[in-house]
């Protein structure tokens, strides 16, 4: 049985390869991003953030356009343009449990996003963030050494915390509100207890930008 | 600077009432605690929440079961309707467990070191709250287990013990489940009740290895709680009924089951197969009250026998609940508070 397994998913893969090979024909088109301002290469983001039934929270975050690339199938329908952009992401949050307050925390974290977008301005991305901090903060706390108990200032701790978050987006052109987005994200909390604690996150919000409007955006 | 002052007066103003109403209000409530702190000692910080009356300053910390169970789910039923309005309750969230969080390795997990948490957290209440605070301290299940430990470390600070179908004696639970399921699953298939699940109990107790092994404690474990509800089916055990059910809101379920699984996998291995304070009972002198369900399947009730037998109090008493499983709680709660309030009362 496993040996019929192991056979299968390289034939599968290989027709998948060969079927979709007399439908496409590939253009990649890689565009000059040196070429754009600062601000125009940067969005903003907010968005909500937390599982609605324990932690809520805010995330104020921002993308910088690293690399992008059009991609141009040649459909039986036509053509097809998809974007394909990476982008150096960074973000900082607060969640909180409001019911008892135990689970209070900012984060930061930083990494990369790939992302998708094709012509009707739907995206895909995903995006990794191994560098990462949450520090928790938590209500008046005493500490415990031997006989002497005195209260802790500022008490919390902090967590080497990386994340990774799974998403779909809708771009808006032109606009000052660029898009918007849903994403789910799974954040490590570690060292947590005697292991790491893996927390997941509903994500939804929308990106923004400070760039000036284009008179001529239509013909572009 | 004068036209800030009077642009922003109102909305300081506003802040100033806000804060001194919120200072005040936490002097007033003495009567009905509604608080949350942290208990930091050994590289966790653990919650404990604390409700209730705390005007006489007695105060009753729970010690949850598990291990990794999680201090608020006894704050409902009378323990909240009635034990709260006699004395502050403190729903103590242990080490590893529910909210509680850390820094430590495995090695940092023992019921040694969660004894000294107890204690710990015992000082904390005596240095918020003065050191002519009361404190009893209530054990159930595995809570049962780590009382014990903490007691006999220290028994200073306690003026009474409740163990609630408490496993001191987790070593002997093995042979003690096989015994039990043996015994009851005779006397309901002879009173003719739910012949063919008892039957079957029969069987997986016929079955299995009579020396200890972890991966049958957990079979026999999971099959004592539904035996429980096949006797509260049977009318023999009254229905558990949980009157708060904001309780899912306070704990983040993953973080929680997380927690649970991690600790388990560290404690339980050593727990069942080691620990046993029978011995060291006698060294308890403190008051004590040991209740007990009749069918509790779970920790059986020839526990409470041998728990108020080598108790070494002066003062104990035995109290077997006729209605109740492993949770004389949430089985019979009006009998349950009428006993606690009276030991408290009794010894405060």
């Amino acid at each position: 049985m496993t040996l019929k397994l192991y056979l299968l998913i390289p034939f599968s893969i290989f027709f998948l390869k060969i079927g979709n090979a007399q439908n496409l024909e590939y253009t990649k088109n890689s565009t000059n991003t040196s070429s754009k301002t600062f601000l125009d290469r940067t969005e903003f983001k907010v968005s909500y953030f937390g599982n609605i039934f324990w932690n809520n929270g805010l995330v104020f975050g921002t993308e910088y356009l690293w690399k992008e690339k059009k991609k141009t199938k040649n459909r039986k329908r036509g053509q097809r343009t998809n974007t394909h952009q990476l982008l150096l992401n960074g973000n900082l949050g607060f969640t909180t449990n409001f019911s008892t307050k135990t689970d209070t925390g900012i984060f930061t974290n930083y990494g990369l996003t790939w992302r998708r977008t094709n012509k009707k301005g739907k995206q895909f991305s995903i995006t990794i963030n191994p560098l990462g901090y949450y520090r928790s903060f938590l209500p008046e706390t005493y500490e415990v050494i031997g006989d002497n108990v005195k209260k802790v200032f500022l008490p919390g701790r902090g967590y080497y915390a990386p994340s990774i978050s799974v998403g779909i987006g809708k771009q808006r052109k032109d606009k000052k509100i660029t898009g918007r987005f849903f994403n789910v994200n799974l954040m490590l909390r570690t060292p947590y207890n005697a292991g790491a604690l893996p927390t997941i996150s509903l994500q939804y919000g929308y990106r923004f930008n400070f760039k000036k409007k284009k008179r001529n955006a239509k013909n572009n | 600077m004068q036209k800030i002052i009077n642009n922003y007066s109102k909305a300081i103003l506003l802040i100033v009432v806000l804060w001194t109403t919120f200072s005040c209000s936490k002097d007033e409530n003495i009567s009905n605690l509604n608080e949350t702190l942290f208990v930091r000692h050994k590289n966790a910080d653990m919650p404990a929440y604390i409700h209730g009356n705390a005007s006489e300053k007695v105060f009753l910390i729970i010690l949850h079961g598990g291990p990794g169970g999680i201090g608020l789910s006894y704050r409902t039923s009378t323990i909240k309707s009635v034990i709260e309005k006699t004395c502050a309750v403190v729903y103590f969230d242990q080490r590893g467990s529910g909210m509680a969080q850390g820094s430590y390795s495995k090695n940092g997990i023992n019921i040694d070191i969660m004894a000294e948490d107890v204690l710990a957290l015992a000082k904390v209440i005596k240095h918020k709250y003065g050191n002519d605070s009361r404190l009893f301290l209530m054990g159930h299940s595995w809570g049962g287990t780590l009382g014990p430990a903490t007691l006999l470390k220290d028994q200073s600070d306690f003026l009474g013990w409740i163990d609630v179908d408490g496993a001191h004696n987790s070593k002997n639970m093995y042979s003690e489940y096989i015994a039990n399921f043996k015994r009851v699953a005779s006397e309901q298939i002879e009173i003719g009740n739910d012949i063919d699940y008892w039957e079957s109990v029969i069987d997986l107790v016929n079955n299995i290895d009579p020396e200890y092994n972890i991966k049958d404690i957990y079979k026999l474990n999971s099959e004592a709680f539904i035996a429980e509800e096949k006797l509260e089916n049977a009318k023999l055990i009254n229905n558990i009924e949980i009157e708060d059910n904001k309780i899912i809101f306070k704990y983040n379920i993953l973080t929680l089951l997380w927690n649970m699984s991690k600790i388990q996998s560290i404690l339980d291995e050593n727990l069942f197969e080691n620990v046993n304070y029978t011995d060291r009972l006698s060294e308890i002198k403190i008051p004590s009250l040991v209740l007990w369900g009749k069918y509790d399947m779970v920790v059986p009730p020839k526990f409470a026998q041998e728990a108020f037998d080598n108790l070494g109090s002066n003062e104990k008493k035995v109290v077997i609940f006729e209605k109740s499983g492993h949770s004389p709680m949430f089985n019979e709660p009006d009998l349950f508070a009428n006993e606690v309030i009276q030991f408290i009362n009794q010894n405060k």
